[in-house]
């Protein structure tokens, strides 16, 4: 299966648009440096929901503030 | 956010027989994409079972997306009937698999796995092969971008499908 995908062309498109530079980055980490990394990741867009809903809300409540 | 070293301490210190598949056996390999649950598959042992059972109990366990209220019990006969539980708990999301699409159940899967100790906590996760394999299996067309992430960690790495850079993980016949 995995030399049919290999040889997926789709996939070879896709593979196009992979930024390299993120995995040799990751590359050098440690498996415990790149957990917490996406553990941070986690972190963030939790913060962005919050963030988003808020925002979201106080539109609502202000429906003519620009 | 899905605490990773709560999580697995909890399954190892339970004892229970699991891999870590899924989004966070890509990281382990390098992604660098975001994923917010931890995918394990666990032995579908009567015993395994029962170590599963204790390792959730205390941590409120609930089918992620569910309605509040269902008349949901985490129980051993639970765990028995089911096969793959979608949760939320305490920690974060969890998925218990007892199988997966093109690689099986604990069994199958356990020589395609390898060592780790991320955060001091020893346990199993697939390889960089597997993983590309079971992804391609699902044939899924929101797993095309992370199959090319995959695939070019593989060019990257450029090395044996084992042992990514500074990982320090043993292939399983290493082990005793």
């Amino acid at each position: 299966m995995m030399e049919v995908m290999a040889s997926n062309p789709i996939i070879e498109l896709y593979k196009r648009d992979v930024d390299r530079t993120l995995i040799r980055e990751n590359l050098k980490l440690s498996v415990t440096e790149r957990l917490e990394q996406l553990m941070a990741m986690q972190r963030f867009a939790a913060e962005m929901q919050r963030a988003g809903r808020e925002a979201r809300a106080k539109a609502r409540a202000t429906p003519d503030a620009k | 956010m899905t605490d990773l070293p709560a999580l697995l301490a909890t399954l190892k210190q339970a004892g229970v027989e699991f891999i870590v598949v899924g989004g966070v056996a890509a990281t382990v390999h390098g992604s660098a994409r975001l994923t917010l649950d931890l995918d394990v598959v666990y032995r579908r042992t009567p015993e395994n079972r029962r170590r599963v059972f204790e390792a959730f109990q205390s941590l409120s366990p609930y089918p992620r997306g569910a309605p509040p209220g269902l008349p949901f019990q985490w129980d051993e006969r639970s765990i028995a009937q089911g096969l793959n539980f979608t949760l939320t708990t305490g920690l974060g999301a969890v998925d218990l698999l007892g199988e997966i699409t093109g690689g099986g159940d604990y069994d199958a899967l356990l020589p395609h796995t390898v060592e780790m100790e991320p955060f001091g906590v020893k346990c199993r996760c697939l390889t960089l092969s597997k993983l590309i394999e079971v992804k391609a299996a699902a044939g899924r067309p929101k797993d095309f971008e992370i199959l090319a992430e995959l695939e070019t960690i593989k060019e990257e790495r450029g090395d044996s499908d084992e042992c990514p850079p500074k990982a320090s993980v043993k292939p399983r016949s290493s082990l005793g």
